[in-house]
């Protein structure tokens, strides 16, 4: 494991060298444009955009630091040739895959968790100043499930990757992403369908393709007033689902990267 | 060191396992995410079109909101709607708070905004409201309601619009109380104290009074209540004492007014209705139009109410209203918001106020005003000394006696309007005027004062030589020519509506007519509503045809 955590401190590190923060430094900027472009509407509504519009740069910014992290982590090994150095140590190549896909999902948290500080502390000095009450704080149950979203997205990618070259890495993730994220659709098909063969299609997409819709969690926090019946449960079971997928897409991925040529 | 058959056949394995456990946990994530608080329907109908495809979000757009952006796309969009608005493009801002709605139904502020903008700010050329579009209005903020049951601030709004805008006050009462029901936190002043209003125009006095002892309890409530912000208590301690003084006043003015309004006045109602041009009518005529006269109303206390009206007579304030529509047209309501319209439903709806109403009792003063006839000072309306042209003296008769040469002429109410004009009381005095005694006293000064009789009959102070009323007269020129879009005059038969509602009446006309019309009749066009708790009001429905309407040349289409 310690082994797995070298790997994946370097990860980091390389990323920071190529200066992957700069997303963050983006966002902050976006952020404090956002805190000042909305002043024509009323105190609620401004803080309605702000809010909207902050968790979903977010999200975007995540989506995309995500997917291409992910999908050059171990083509960028192979084309540098630089994974016949490490495979030539005492590195399995099951820990080096973990490796490489800790160091990219602790990339996108340290980012995620900088965005998400920067946009609560934003919007908290915002109502604070226009003697609001705070509610800012809980603004982290959102960046929570981007994170947890992001994580799931990452498994997803690094499992691609071992298979597929970067381009169509890069196509196929997002192409899930959106067929998972349009999941309250399946799941209502396959409810609603009568034919077996449509209603099959549809459920096992439900079922079989990472739900990234599962993790959306803006309208309670933006919208004051809205109750989100049992939420704790809510948060923990995605928590909880994306660990779990995360797992599996990386046993399989494991599992391919074990057998390839490389 | 590649994995052995075993532990490849145990990875599989595991993984089968887990995705298992992902199946099933993604059965029980269903039912929790499919609420309506985190997935709202709607969403997808914004995104694949609805209202028959009329508002349809760009593909981009489409797929942003499919993909967990819902928020950013009608943030967007709800800038862009703020920029369509401010550059005057109001059409263009109904699509867009159709596909907002869609996009984020607990978005309150887009159903306010929207509805306020469908209610208000279609205008005509005159700034009179289109009012086909009050259903769809209306049909938005049920839509609020059916999509936040729980929010005061959609109840709120439509118990707004239906008070200011629709004048239905039933609907107001109904949609504040279930705003009261449905939040626990519904602002007070919004929710509680328009119930009570609503409560009041809608002729349920001992209800309002109710209410008010409700929110004035509430008030109280918030006020102790632990950790209260000073502003929020500063907030509740006004509310407090504006809900107490109403409760006051209500419950006193519904004892004094039962006796007030008796006789009831009959107001002589008349319309006369004129084409001037094509799409141009004039409507005008008169009713006695009574109420108190300046400051004469004793309020008293709640423990020993006073005798309300002290002086009444004829007075400007209430308004004749005015509706022209397509024959049999109601209103439709609706719980889906679609801002299609027809076009070619023609309604007009204003008012017309009512001026100019003067009375002159034998012995009592008037002032002779010279060629025109202005509103006499303060001190003079609080005893009913009207002004009266020149031409107007002549044409009533009531002689040119001055006051200083007509004293002996004085009734005893010319006595008491006398010594009030000559010595007026500060503008805050208790009274409105002087009392008996005191008039007595008064009067023989003034008697002895010539100095004084010279100034008043300098001010054109006369004693009257008859009784006589001139009623109020209403008079307004209606253009709807500039508008054909909005008039379009489409059918064959249209209804012009005339009416006077006393429960919109200014409070000193209300005390004279009552709440729900008591100590108001007309020979002709009394109308009593059995649906709105037996109001009684003035009420005359003239059928016109189209070339009525839209006809060449002036022509009388109804005389008095």
């Amino acid at each position: 494991m310690n082994t797995a955590l070298v790997i994946a401190a370097n990860t980091i590190s390389e990323a920071m060298r190529r200066k992957i923060l700069n997303a963050f430094l983006m966002v902050g900027l976006a952020v404090i444009v956002f805190m000042f472009a909305f002043s024509t509407f009323s105190a609620r509504q401004e803080l309605t955009l702000i809010k909207g519009m902050g968790l979903g740069i977010i999200s975007l910014a995540g989506l995309f630091i995500s997917v291409i992290l992910s999908i050059y982590l171990i083509p960028t090994e192979l084309e540098r040739r630089t994974i016949y150095t490490i495979l030539s140590k005492p590195v399995t190549r099951y820990q080096f895959l973990l490796g490489k896909y800790l160091g990219a999902i602790g990339t996108v948290a340290i980012n995620i968790v900088l965005m998400g500080i920067l946009f609560v502390a934003a919007v908290a000095i915002k109502q604070i100043t226009g003697q609001q009450p705070v509610d800012a704080p809980l603004l982290f149950k959102g960046i929570l499930m981007t994170l947890m979203q992001m994580i799931l997205l990452c498994s997803l990618s690094v499992f691609l990757s071992v298979f597929t070259p970067p381009l169509i890495n890069f196509f196929a993730t997002i192409s899930l992403f959106i067929i998972g994220s349009m999941s309250a659709i399946t799941y209502d098909l396959a409810k609603s369908q009568t034919n077996v063969i449509a209603k099959g299609f549809f459920t096992a997409i439900h079922y079989i393709v990472p739900n990234f819709g599962n993790f959306t969690f803006t309208n309670p926090l933006i919208n004051p007033g809205v109750q989100v019946t049992s939420e704790a449960l809510f948060l923990t079971q995605n928590v909880i689902y994306a660990i779990v997928y995360s797992a599996v897409l990386l046993i399989i991925a494991v599992l391919v990267f074990d057998r390839k040529e490389v | 060191m590649a994995f052995s058959t075993q532990q490849k056949n145990q990875l599989i394995g595991s993984a089968a396992v887990l995705m298992l456990a992902v199946a099933g946990l993604q059965n029980r994530i269903d039912p929790l995410r499919n609420q309506k608080a985190l997935e709202p329907k709607s969403a997808t109908g914004a995104a694949l079109g609805g209202a028959g495809g009329a508002a349809r979000l760009p593909f981009e757009y489409t797929l942003g909101a499919l993909t967990g952006f819902r928020q950013v796309i009608a943030g967007l969009l709800w800038v862009r709607t703020d920029t369509f608005f401010h550059s005057g493009n109001y059409d263009a801002v109904l699509p867009m708070i159709r596909m907002i709605t869609w996009l984020d139904p607990n978005w309150l502020d887009v159903y306010a905004t929207g509805a306020w903008h469908l209610m208000y700010n279609f205008t005509d050329t005159d700034q009179r409201s289109d009012r086909r579009y009050l259903g769809p209005g209306m049909a938005l903020l049920n839509e609020a309601i059916a999509n936040n049951p729980n929010v005061y601030d959609p109840y709120k709004e439509k118990g707004w619009n239906s008070f200011d805008k629709l004048k239905d006050y039933d609907l107001a009462s109904e949609a504040l109380a279930q705003g009261e029901k449905a939040d626990p936190k519904y602002d007070i002043t919004q929710v509680g104290h328009l119930l009570a209003h609503s409560l009041e125009r809608a002729g349920r006095i001992d209800d309002s009074i109710a209410q008010w002892k409700s929110v004035i309890a509430e008030h109280k409530k918030r006020i102790s209540a632990p950790g209260v912000s000073a502003e929020e208590k500063g907030r509740n301690e006004s509310g407090l004492r504006s809900s107490t003084e109403n409760w006051r006043h209500l419950q006193i003015r519904k004892q004094v007014r039962a006796i007030n309004t008796q006789p009831p006045i009959d107001v002589e109602f008349t319309a006369k209705v004129t084409r001037l041009k094509p799409r141009v009518l004039k409507i005008e005529g008169t009713w006695r139009c009574w109420g108190t006269a300046g400051k004469s109303f004793d309020m008293g206390t709640l423990e020993k109410p006073g005798k309300g009206v002290l002086i009444a007579g004829p007075t400007d304030g209430a308004r004749v209203d005015v509706r022209l529509q397509d024959a049999g047209y109601e209103m439709q309501t609706s719980d889906t918001f679609s801002f299609d319209i027809d076009q070619t439903i023609t309604i007009m709806q204003d008012q017309i106020s009512t001026r100019d109403g003067k009375l002159a009792e034998k012995g009592g003063l008037y002032v002779a005003a010279g060629k025109t006839a202005n509103t006499a000072d303060r001190a003079a309306q609080n005893v009913n000394v009207y002004q009266f042209a020149d031409g107007q003296v002549k044409q009533f008769g009531l002689g040119a006696v001055p006051l200083s040469r007509g004293l002996a002429q004085l009734s005893p109410l010319g006595k008491r309007q006398a010594v009030s004009v000559a010595y007026p009381l500060a503008y805050n005095s208790p009274t409105p005027f002087y009392s008996d005694t005191d008039t007595a006293t008064k009067f023989a000064e003034l008697s002895k004062d010539a100095a004084k009789l010279a100034d008043l009959d300098k001010k054109g102070y006369h004693v009257s030589q008859m009784t006589v009323e001139k009623p109020g007269e209403y008079s307004r020129q209606f253009d709807m020519s500039k508008d054909p879009t909005m008039y379009s005059f489409s059918k064959d038969k249209y209804e012009l509506i005339l009416s006077l509602n006393p429960r919109i009446f200014p409070d000193n006309i209300q005390d004279r007519f009552g709440y729900s019309g008591e100590g108001l009749t007309d020979k002709n066009y009394l109308f009593t509503d059995a649906k709105k708790k037996n109001l009684r009001m003035i009420r005359r429905v003239i059928t016109l045809s189209k070339a009525d309407l839209i006809g060449t040349g002036e022509k009388v289409l109804v005389a008095k």
